[in-house]
């Protein structure tokens, strides 16, 4: 291949855009050095697309020149400013779809909900409770007083019940007591509902007269200051009744300076 | 381009084997742009056109020693290195994920740019010598020069014979060396 041919071959420019393979790049460094001319002529080809390459520049940001010559002049490199960092920006995080969002809240106020009808229904509940205790308890007091009276009443109405009465003696002229001995049984009951009100430290006997001889017949329990229909020892045969004043726990024998009633059969 | 000093080729090239930063310097401020708009033609991301024109300055500084002026102009080899390097990350795998990454809205800013500079450039009057090439001549140099395709890629890229892309090329080079040698 002589001068003009290669030239008219198109390898230089293909040379000089840089574009050619390699063995073509042998090629045209081969016949530039037989053909010294030939580097004038290429050269003339680099200018042209050198130009071509001027005319289409885009100038850098003026901070990359001093970074360079950092970089090649002082060994270091410049590190990047803040600003060139790739920026993940905020909203490209992934965002919780609003659906979801909406869902959350929507649980969390039906377990707000939840806890406020808890808290209430729980107080309701506690004082219904209470008010039921209280019921439960008075139901239980009237009970227990029914029962008592029913009680009372079976022994005044029992038709073996031989009512005495035990009128005051001259110590209490006012006071009075009802015996109800059951005649079939000899169990005796006592009401003492109108005695006076016992003195503190003392408490009532009742005694029967067998023989002539007092025997007690046991202490009559008052509660809270109350008298009721209480049932005492029983006596198979008496001649008479008496209450007399002891002090608290009875004494073996009536102290007869402080009888309140009596009554003879 | 402060610089008043003017030097030629051989000179420049005398003042860079001695390692000089004011030859460094003066060839940084002649050819950065045109090297930048290289890497431009084949990236659109300014931040990482601007790290391949910082790397690429510094491995021609590097690897000065290895340019043989007897082969071929400085520009022609440092436009060489300059395209492999952006070739190169451009074919790596992280330039690939963060391309997926990178948004409209940089290329739009670029475009912008690109126009303000072409703008200045226009005030010289070279981009209107430019234009003289027709589109489809520009579009096969941009190819083959800027973006380093062989004629037979630039064939099936744009689906155009093979002659066809080389009488384009030689005619494109024709009109180019002309503009040159009328300015002369």
């Amino acid at each position: 291949m002589n001068k003009e041919e290669f030239i008219s071959s198109g390898l230089l420019e293909l040379y000089a855009m840089g574009i050619s393979s390699e063995e073509e790049n042998l090629v045209v460094e081969e016949n530039l050095k037989l053909f010294p001319e030939l580097k004038a002529e290429l050269s003339e080809i680099e200018m042209s697309l050198e130009s071509y390459a001027l005319s289409n520049a885009v100038e850098p940001s003026s901070s990359v020149k001093q970074k360079v010559i950092t970089q090649i002049f002082h060994g270091t490199t410049v590190k990047q400013e803040s600003e060139s960092v790739p920026v993940v920006s905020i909203n490209r995080r992934n965002p919780i779809p609003l659906f979801y969002k909406s869902i959350a809240a929507a649980v969390f106020i039906l377990l707000i909900g939840s806890f406020i009808l808890n808290y209430t229904y729980f107080n309701k509940y506690h004082t219904t409770q209470q008010q039921l205790d209280v019921a439960q308890q008075k139901l239980d007091e009237q009970e227990t007083a029914n029962q008592a009276m029913s009680r009372d009443l079976n022994v005044v109405t029992d038709r073996y019940a031989l009512p005495v009465v035990l009128n005051g003696t001259p110590n209490a002229p006012e006071a009075l007591a009802k015996i109800f001995w059951m005649k079939n049984t000899g169990q005796v009951y006592i009401d003492p509902s109108n005695l006076p009100k016992v003195p503190a430290g003392k408490q009532y006997q009742l005694w029967g007269i067998v023989d002539g001889k007092p025997v007690s017949g046991g202490m009559i329990q008052t509660s809270k200051g109350l008298y009721s229909i209480q049932k005492m020892k029983s006596f198979g045969k008496v001649d008479a009744f008496a209450i007399t004043l002891e002090k608290t726990g009875g004494s073996p024998t009536p102290t007869m300076d402080e009888m309140i009633v009596s009554a003879k059969m | 381009m402060a610089e008043t000093i003017k030097y030629n080729e051989e000179e420049l090239i005398q003042l860079l084997r001695t390692s000089d930063q004011s030859a460094f310097e003066y060839l940084y401020d002649n050819y950065a742009g045109a090297l930048n708009g290289v890497i431009y033609k084949i990236i659109d991301d300014q931040h990482l056109a601007e790290d391949i024109l910082q790397e690429a300055f510094v491995k021609i500084w590097n690897n000065f020693s290895s340019y043989d002026s007897s082969k071929g102009r400085l520009f022609t080899w440092m436009l060489n290195i300059t395209r492999n390097l952006t070739i190169d990350t451009v074919r790596s795998k992280s330039y690939k994920k963060q391309a997926k990454i990178q948004n409209s809205e940089i290329a739009v800013s670029y475009t912008s740019n690109n126009i303000n500079e072409n703008d200045k450039f226009d005030a010289l009057g070279i981009r209107k010598q430019t234009m003289l090439l027709k589109e489809d001549q520009r579009r096969v140099i941009d190819l083959a020069y800027f973006e380093g395709f062989t004629q037979e890629e630039i064939s099936k890229k744009l689906g155009i014979p093979l002659g066809t892309v080389k009488t384009r090329m030689r005619t494109a080079i024709s009109v180019l060396k002309n503009l040159l040698q009328s300015k002369n």
